[in-house]
């Protein structure tokens, strides 16, 4: 365990030392800023007196406002924070196997799954922590503009990491196998942004196509790659404090998730450097 | 006394790929064994399958068949390498890191926790003339100064074997003469150490044992000693001239040269010098020194790739 602790906390130097945190944290920064500028400026009391007026609970009036707030900031966050977070991250694994490098790493007592394990562990540290801080940050915002503690917001920095992991371990089989972060990325933002909505939508889509074999196809595909679109969605439900409806895309991702790291650290085991 | 590396039957294929040119054959059945507490040299041309042999032993290439040990463990083991130091050709430092952090990652990573403040990296980096550039980014080091960091972090943890693939590459004289005497101040403390080099004359000049490899096969292997002297070749110093009656009754029987006092005898069979001196004694010619001649290592090494071509 020491092994992994030590090598995560060299990825998360390296991701230091190209400015990718801090870049992650000045993005969220100003995102709080904005929030709290527009919490600061726009007259919440003005608005309950509206309310008041109207002879609406004030309180519920509020809840509708935090829910829309809370929508404009999980949504754009899920797709711009992967975004960013698919792009810092692809390069880690390529860096390390570069000539002269990976030598030195195989050299020490480690298992060749000690080092995978690191990688994975320190690139999803990385977003855990910017993630957290952003989302902790706007829920404290709105706790005390609102007055409204409802910490279902928060189960978001999960969901979010989670989303991220499974892509993640994709990055580094990719990573293992060709040394390219370019593809591996590419890879990922295509299952991202195109193979998970498409296959989520696929009972729409096989109407229209009128053909078995493509249904079929469809259907595998959905239970193999990570269900990014459907995590988007529940991410949204559960900072809304909706909860989990079904438990299956979060299970079949997992599940990826652990096969597609665990296929990494067998071929990374086998291979010459 | 034991041994710290034991090489047996060693080869190794790196498969063609598909569609591909054929395989090629980096090392084959190549046994050794190396004591501990020397220094070892492997030497080969380019393409010989020293480094091979290296990262075989460092767990960064399987081999083909065959098998290794490393101070009595097999080399699957990777906790082994806790024991070992290891210097690569062309490392590659992370660029953002100090030449202390440099330090205190890859002992981290051989099981060794210190921190910035540690008098260990005091001594290592004083030991390689480097501690005045410890806080200095390693992007801004020359060639020479990145070995002498990579010398530091592969002796840090204090392992009792370092492996070091051309350790004097990039280094100019001086700081060449100072690693040699680091190799040798190792020695003294009882670690092996295994050189991987091009320079000859340089590994000729500290290593106990050598190894020499051409086209994945050992074709040497020995003391400096027995593979540089020529036992075949006699030196033989005498005080004056050969008088020309003992020159050509000495021709009959003898294959030699002679030149400026020195007599080049051809040893062919064992009592050859003992008879060739009797012969000289009993013309009264004054014997100053009787040699074996002894080759440079790099005579022996360019003969050795010579004899393996025909």
């Amino acid at each position: 365990m020491e092994n992994i602790i030590t090598l995560s906390n060299f990825t998360i130097r390296e991701a230091l030392s190209r400015k990718i945190i801090v870049t992650f944290f000045a993005v969220s920064t100003f995102v709080i800023i904005v929030f709290g500028l527009l919490f600061a400026l726009v007259p919440f009391e003005d608005l309950r007196g509206m309310v008041n007026a109207s002879g609406d609970d004030p309180m519920d009036i509020a809840g509708e406002i935090v829910k829309g707030i809370k929508l404009f900031v999980v949504a754009p966050l899920f797709g711009g924070g992967l975004f960013l977070s698919i792009f810092s991250a692809s390069s880690f694994i390529p860096n390390m196997l570069e000539k002269g490098s990976v030598d030195l790493i195989i050299s020490k007592p480690v298992s060749r799954a000690q080092i995978i394990l690191g990688k994975f562990l320190g690139g999803s540290l990385i977003v855990l922590i910017n993630i957290a801080y952003l989302i902790i940050s706007i829920w404290l915002l709105i706790g005390i503009k609102f007055s409204i503690w409802d910490i279902s917001l928060l189960y978001s920095i999960f969901t979010i990491t989670f989303t991220f992991c499974s892509l993640y371990s994709l990055i580094i089989l990719i990573g293992v196998l060709t040394q390219s972060s370019i593809f591996a990325m590419m890879l990922s933002y295509i299952i991202f942004f195109v193979f998970s909505p498409i296959l989520t939508a696929r009972d729409t889509i096989s109407v229209f196509l009128d053909s078995k074999i493509m249904e079929t196809l469809m259907d595998i595909l959905y239970y193999i790659i990570p269900k990014t679109s459907e995590l988007g969605t529940l991410t949204t439900e559960i900072a809304l404090g909706y909860g989990i409806d079904e438990y299956q895309p979060i299970l079949t991702t997992f599940g990826f998730l652990v096969l597609v790291l665990y296929i990494s650290i067998i071929i990374f085991s086998k291979k010459d450097y | 006394m034991s041994n710290s590396i034991s090489v047996q039957n060693l080869t190794k294929i790196f498969e063609s790929k598909p569609f591909g040119k054929n395989g090629i054959t980096a090392l084959d059945d190549v046994s050794f064994s190396i004591e501990k507490g020397i220094i070892f040299g492997l030497l080969g041309p380019n393409g010989a399958g020293k480094t091979t042999l290296i990262k075989i032993l460092l767990g960064i290439v399987f081999p083909s068949k065959g098998t290794a040990e490393i101070l009595d463990e097999n080399i699957e083991n990777w906790r082994v390498r806790k024991k070992i130091g290891y210097l690569p050709e062309n490392h590659k430092f992370p660029n953002y890191l100090t030449g202390e952090e440099v330090i205190v990652y890859n002992a981290k990573m051989s099981g060794f926790h210190i921190d910035k403040n540690s008098p260990k990296i005091s001594e290592v980096l004083n030991l390689v003339k480097m501690e005045k550039w410890r806080k200095t980014k390693i992007k801004k080091y020359s060639k020479g100064m990145l070995q002498r960091l990579g010398l530091a972090q592969a002796i840090v943890h204090d392992p009792e074997i370092v492996f070091l693939d051309e350790p004097t590459d990039g280094v100019d004289p001086i700081g060449r003469k100072e690693i040699r005497d680091i190799l040798v101040e190792l020695k003294e403390k009882g670690k092996t150490i295994f050189i991987n080099s091009h320079l000859l004359s340089e590994v000729e000049l500290v290593t106990d044992k050598v190894a020499i490899l051409n086209e994945g096969k050992l074709v040497k292997f020995g003391t400096v000693d027995e593979l540089t002297v020529d036992r075949q070749i006699c030196e033989i110093q005498i005080e004056n001239d050969l008088p020309e009656e003992t020159l050509t009754l000495l021709k009959q029987n003898f294959s030699f040269s002679s030149d400026n006092h020195i007599l080049t005898l051809e040893i062919k069979n064992n009592d050859d010098t003992n008879k060739f001196m009797d012969e000289l004694r009993k013309n009264n010619v004054n014997i100053l020194s009787v040699n074996q001649k002894k080759s440079s290592l790099e005579d022996t090494f360019i003969k050795s790739l010579t004899e393996t071509k025909d």
